[in-house]
């Protein structure tokens, strides 16, 4: 071979493929649900839309806590490995873990639910939906009523306050759920580095969960779970209200977080 | 890597477009779920970062989105997409992202060019195309990205006019001065046989 250097540009150009069909690239993630997220929360039609050249107050770049991801056969999810694992009984519909390493996950698919109105969405449920006094209407809302009870999703965008969180791409998520119909709906796994702790809202059992991502793991009967990644930046704080359990997911302080929850209605 | 071919698509794009022009936001998601790894790999080429070609590659699928409505109807939506995908994707190169890359460029000079490895190494295809792709870090992001989108991602010169956004006639000049500054990086003795470089 001669030397590269003095090759033929169709010479080296093939040595280029070459290199290029083995371009160590790191693995693709899903796209598609999260921009189809962002695009259902922001509603405009792109026919009449001058959006893009618009700076976006919330810059979403969902890819996670927003982002709920089918783990493809985690080895976690194997009921001898997750019986294995220390965990707590604490608030109804949520089981709090701490695991040594979190699984090895990888992207397949977004379920925030289907996207619906308030009232829909109150329909298809078996509680009534609480929505923050402080944050008012959410900027979207999803239902998921293959939950026990159903699972509302309130999705809120970033504004003053309410900052940005990265990886969700929005400010603020709430989650609603009958935590008494399925005491262990919600597996949630932290790793070392995620802060937990056990805390209270108005007298009621919680959870605060911060710093660094946790998994998410909803099970939906007894032995059938639906597999799903939080890929949290965002800080969360979990707890129950009677019947209900509801989940804050966003960047605010612990402070913050329950400020808002002790104002829910 | 299987890259989407224009040719092969035509129809199904044009559909998908139309569709998603009028709202249907699951046309849009197939147009998203067919391009996302070209677009990630686009980014990645420009920012050399997983996390900043992610964010690059997300951004302006919904950039794309909402700009549907001034796509040309009938053109093709890939080197279109690319553009907008190349753009966020110089946006997203921070300061920081600036300085990660000169210290991986200059332990990339280290192990390449400077630090010549030995002929015997060199006469190896894959110390070829690891030496190929080091030079290929080294080079400006735009050398880096019309090299790539010719030989890594087969995109014709029509589509590269088109997500460069230059005139025709301006890609082959861009190309052909893009591969003599990327020849200028590569070692003197790469590709030499060993006993030539051993003796001579």
């Amino acid at each position: 071979m001669a030397e590269l250097r003095q090759v033929s540009d169709s010479e080296l150009e093939a040595s280029l493929r070459d290199a290029g069909s083995r371009y160590p690239y790191p693995p693709t993630p899903n796209l598609a649900h999260a921009v189809r997220a962002r695009i259902v929360l922001a509603p405009a039609v792109p026919a009449t839309s001058r959006r893009v050249n618009v700076v976006r107050p919330w810059r979403l770049a969902l890819v996670a806590g927003l982002v709920l991801v089918f783990l493809a056969g985690a080895a976690l999810l194997n009921r001898g490995t997750r019986d294995a694992i220390a965990h707590f009984f604490h608030v109804r519909g949520v089981v709090v873990t701490k695991a040594s390493a979190l699984p090895s996950v990888s992207v397949s698919s977004l379920n925030l639910g289907q996207p619906t109105s308030l009232e829909r969405a109150q329909s298809l449920v078996s509680f009534i939906i609480v929505v923050p006094s402080q944050l008012g209407p959410p900027d979207a809302v999803y239902v998921d009523p293959s939950i026990p009870g159903g699972e509302v999703t309130l999705a809120y965008k970033p504004r003053a306050g309410i900052p940005l969180v990265r990886q969700t791409g929005l400010g603020l998520l709430i989650t609603e759920v009958r935590g008494d119909l399925s005491p262990e709906l919600f597996l949630k796994v932290a790793g070392p580095d995620t802060h937990v702790e056990e805390t209270s809202v108005n007298g009621d059992p919680a959870w605060w969960l911060a710093g660094h991502p946790h998994v998410i793991i909803v099970q939906t009967t007894p032995e059938d779970y639906r597999e799903e990644r939080l890929r949290l930046a965002a800080n969360t704080l979990v707890w129950e209200d009677e019947s209900v359990t509801l989940r804050i997911e966003s960047g605010l302080s612990k402070s913050d977080a329950m400020d808002i929850a002790t104002h829910m209605p | 890597m299987s890259t989407p071919s224009v040719e092969g698509r035509p129809l199904d794009d044009a559909a998908l477009v139309e569709r998603a022009r009028n709202g249907d936001v699951n046309a849009y998601e197939e147009l998203v779920q067919h391009y996302q790894e070209l677009a990630f790999r686009v980014a990645y080429q420009v920012t050399s970062n997983a996390a900043d070609a992610e964010d690059a590659a997300q951004e302006a699928f919904v950039n794309a989105y909402y700009a549907l409505g001034r796509f040309r109807s009938g053109a093709p939506f890939r080197p279109w997409l690319l553009r907008i995908v190349a753009n966020e994707a110089r946006n997203r190169r921070t300061s920081a992202t600036r300085r990660t890359l000169l210290a991986e460029r200059a332990q990339a000079a280290q192990t390449s060019g400077e630090a010549a490895p030995s002929p015997e190494a060199a006469a190896e295809a894959g110390e070829i195309r690891s030496t190929l792709l080091s030079a290929m870090q080294r080079l400006g992001q735009e050398d880096r990205l019309i090299l790539a989108y010719r030989l890594f991602f087969d995109l014709s010169e029509a589509e590269m006019a088109e997500a460069l956004d230059c005139p025709r006639g301006t890609v082959k000049s861009r190309l052909s001065r893009a591969l003599g500054r990327l020849r200028a990086l590569l070692p003197a003795d790469l590709g030499k046989p060993p006993s030539e470089s051993v003796n001579g």
